[in-house]
């Protein structure tokens, strides 16, 4: 169950959600009959109601906001994936590699932000999240370099920005 | 155009491949769990981002692209959860990493 912040608008969130899933279902299904856009709105629509329902909405992200950040951020992202994933492939080759436990502060406020930066530190090679405390992130590296450039803090910097 | 089409096709492909292939080398190679999550999540990132990406490249730019680049944003969500859940579950579970802890 998610927990929400009482202060956030809910209503647009759920505007937003409602145009995301249908346009989800345009790619998906890539019909333009008015009888199956009808039978996709109302799909659309059960889904919406049934997660409200259950409570399993998250309106802690606004993803209006996210739109305009979301592809420069993951154009970021892909850049670091592949520069630590040629790093980890030289590593796997060469046979050289020499792990490393740290650990890692997390500047974001809300939950949604720690599961971002958690998330986007598994994702790039090299580096794994083991444990989450409340602030604080065990991370598995697998050199010295890729630590290091974890603990310069630049992805910390760039995903609390995304957050705001 | 269309040579160009054709031989990045191609080019992506090797690429893509070449990265499953060291992803599964470094499965058998690593010494211990937490270091073969890495190797997989070489596999998960750039192993299927570059096949897609030749994918996209060799069907056209139409609908049908739209679905493919779907793929990789559901394995941006999901292959950290499992990578994350296998490792929290070896660590829970008491099996010590060949790494030391660095305090800093």
């Amino acid at each position: 169950m998610a927990k929400n912040n009482p202060d956030s608008p809910k209503t647009i969130s759920i505007i937003v959600y409602f145009f995301l899933l249908f346009a989800l279902w345009f790619v998906l299904s890539g019909y333009l009959k008015s009888l199956l856009l009808f039978f996709g709105l109302i799909s659309v629509v059960f889904v919406l109601w049934m997660s409200i329902r259950s409570k399993s909405l998250n309106y802690d992200v606004l993803p209006l906001k996210l739109l305009i950040k979301l592809p420069i951020y993951w154009i970021w992202l892909i850049k670091e994936i592949i520069k630590s994933g040629l790093t980890t492939t030289k590593i796997i080759w060469k046979g050289n590699y020499s792990p490393e436990l740290i650990k890692v502060k997390a500047s974001q406020k809300n939950n949604t932000g720690k599961a971002n930066y958690a998330n986007a530190i598994t994702l790039t090679p090299g580096t794994v999240t083991i444990e989450i405390d409340k602030n604080t992130f065990l991370v598995h590296a697998l050199s010295k370099e890729l630590s290091e450039d974890l603990q310069s803090g630049e992805m910390d910097k760039i995903i609390t920005g995304l957050h705001k | 155009m269309e040579y160009l089409i054709h031989y990045s096709t191609i080019f992506f492909l090797f690429l893509g491949c070449f990265f499953i292939l060291s992803g599964s080398v470094g499965l058998i190679k690593l010494p211990d769990v937490f270091s073969r999550i890495h190797a997989a999540g070489l596999i998960d990132t750039l192993g299927t981002g570059f096949i897609i990406l030749s994918l996209i490249i060799h069907s056209g730019f139409s609908l049908l692209s739209l679905k493919l680049l779907l793929i990789p944003l559901f394995i941006l969500f999901t292959s950290p959860i499992s990578g994350h859940a296998i490792s929290l579950f070896a660590h829970e579970s008491g099996y010590k990493p060949k790494a030391k802890l660095k305090r800093k």
